[in-house]
């Protein structure tokens, strides 16, 4: 019937504004409150002097899982020839570039010994991607290091690193792109398993 | 992430190869021609293939953006740093020769040094040498046409010179209105449009290019210590400097090469990024901008 109708889109209205309302992300944080949260959390593992050593590697692997997007980074890192990899080398690959991380930072990140952590601003890269400025203040200089951020699920996630305005992602893009200039992706993942291997003694 | 090493790495780095402290590496310009070399790959595509590539599979679910695509295009929002590499064979020679000199010399020197010398009693050492660099910055200010810069910089120079004794201390960086300009020749010459070149590995100076090159001349003259007489003295100074400099990093050269899957490459993009970033800063000034057509860097 006629005087049904504004209130069935009454009801519409009011379904449709209800629904927008529940889905948005119930962890909308600002990006530079979610860097600024993981990265404390980081903190307090490092200043905790209670933990043995393998404990507090453990714990900075779960933070790192959750403030890092490994694929976004793998992906950024790799650019172009992430389509030269077949998905099973994908899927060795995400992981196995974790180690190499992990390796090559983690006794670096453990030796911090109360540097002062500064949260500068936040620069919108595109629509879901955000950089985040921030500077360590050591004994004898200031380090700029920005985190940038893409958002997937409501979450902000880091994707690159640029310490003083040197992208981690672009410097191994290069180096990617050049050992895959040369050779094979298999071969690629063999000299990454190769460099996690060796200093696994 | 705290000390990621990459930065102080690189800092250690630069110390270790170039001479004259934190040197002129001048811009990187991303070259617009395709690289010669098979090295410097990154050509600045800026086209993102229409979708022709299958976006992250399903099996790897990113939950990331929208603009899945983003990562194949270049960086949108920096342009990729490249240079042309080619005489890379020399490069990487004299890289290795770097490399050697920094763990047989520089390295166990530096850790002797270390034993002896409190480490703020070196903090200071370097900040004195910095302070003598002073007309490295200001006159680069100056010609970059920056007065804020020359005066920023010469009260820093006037505060730690006396207030800091001698350079040994740097009261001027409690204000944070006085931030350190970290400017060169080389940076300089990047910003009126003169391209870096090509990249150069120099031995003991390390990585540079023909433009950070002609940079680091002029930058020595312009550095009171190259005036000390006779030529040992200087060598003997410039060289205490550069140990000073390396006690206070060591362990960052050996961090860049853990995390990279090959150095030479890495150092060279690190390097590129990195001076390309410094001339980028000030070539915003719209005064200073290269006639169109000029390259960007």
């Amino acid at each position: 019937m006629k005087c049904m109708k504004p209130a069935r889109s009454l009801i519409l209205g009011l379904t449709l504004l209800l629904l927008t309302l529940f889905s948005m992300p119930a962890r909308a944080a600002a990006p530079i409150d979610t860097v600024k949260s993981d990265v404390n959390r980081v903190l307090e593992v490092l200043r905790n002097k209670a933990l043995k050593e393998e404990i507090k590697r453990e714990k900075l692997r779960t933070i790192y899982g959750d403030m890092f997007d490994q694929v976004e980074l793998s992906k950024w890192s790799l650019g172009r020839n992430w389509n030269k990899l077949t998905e099973a080398q994908r899927q060795e690959f995400v992981p196995l570039f974790r180690q190499v991380l992990e390796k090559a930072y983690a006794d670096k990140i453990l030796s911090y010994t109360d540097e002062k952590i500064l949260y500068d601003r936040e620069i919108t890269l595109s629509s879901t991607r955000v950089e985040v400025k921030t500077r360590i203040v050591t004994k004898s200089k200031e380090i700029p290091i920005d985190y940038r951020v893409v958002q997937g699920g409501g979450t902000w996630k880091v994707y690159d690193v640029v310490i003083e305005n040197v992208s981690l992602v672009q410097n191994y893009r290069s180096q990617f792109t050049d050992i895959l200039s040369n050779n094979t992706p298999e071969q690629l993942l063999e000299i990454l398993r190769k460099k996690v291997k060796d200093r696994k003694s | 992430m705290k000390r990621l090493a990459t930065v102080v790495v690189l800092c250690a780095l630069l110390a270790v190869g170039c001479a004259h402290g934190k040197q002129s590496a001048s811009g990187p310009t991303p070259s617009d021609k395709p690289a010669q070399a098979p090295a410097s790959v990154q050509t600045a595509q800026k086209s993102t293939e229409p979708g022709t590539e299958a976006p992250g599979s399903p099996a790897i679910a990113t939950g990331a953006g929208k603009d899945d695509l983003d990562f194949m295009a270049e960086t949108p929002s920096a342009e990729t740093a490249t240079i042309a590499d080619p005489i890379e064979p020399f490069n990487r020679a004299m890289f290795q020769f770097n490399d050697r000199l920094y763990f047989w010399v520089l390295k166990p020197v530096s850790q002797g040094y270390n034993v002896i010398v409190p480490e703020p009693a070196r903090v200071s050492v370097s900040n004195f040498f910095y302070n003598l660099r002073y007309p490295v910055r200001g006159v680069s200010c100056i010609l970059q046409i920056d007065f804020e810069c020359f005066v920023i910089e010469s009260v820093r120079f006037i505060v730690n010179t006396t207030l800091g004794i001698a350079g040994l201390f740097d009261p001027a960086s409690h204000d944070e209105t006085l931030r350190k300009q970290d400017r060169d020749l080389g940076q300089t010459m990047g910003i009126y449009g003169v391209g870096p070149g090509f990249y150069i590995v120099w031995p003991v100076l390390g990585p540079s290019s023909p433009r950070d090159s002609v940079g680091l001349v002029g930058d020595f003259f312009l550095y009171p210590i190259s005036y000390l007489n006779p030529w040992y003295v200087w060598l003997g100074v410039r060289s205490y400097q550069e140990v000073n400099a390396t006690s206070l990093t060591i362990g960052d050269y050996e961090v860049f090469k853990e995390a990279a899957i090959d150095p030479y490459v890495s150092m060279r993009n690190a390097w590129v990024q990195y001076r390309q970033k410094k001339v980028e800063e000030r070539g915003s000034r719209e005064e200073l901008k290269a006639p169109p057509g000029a390259p960007k860097y």
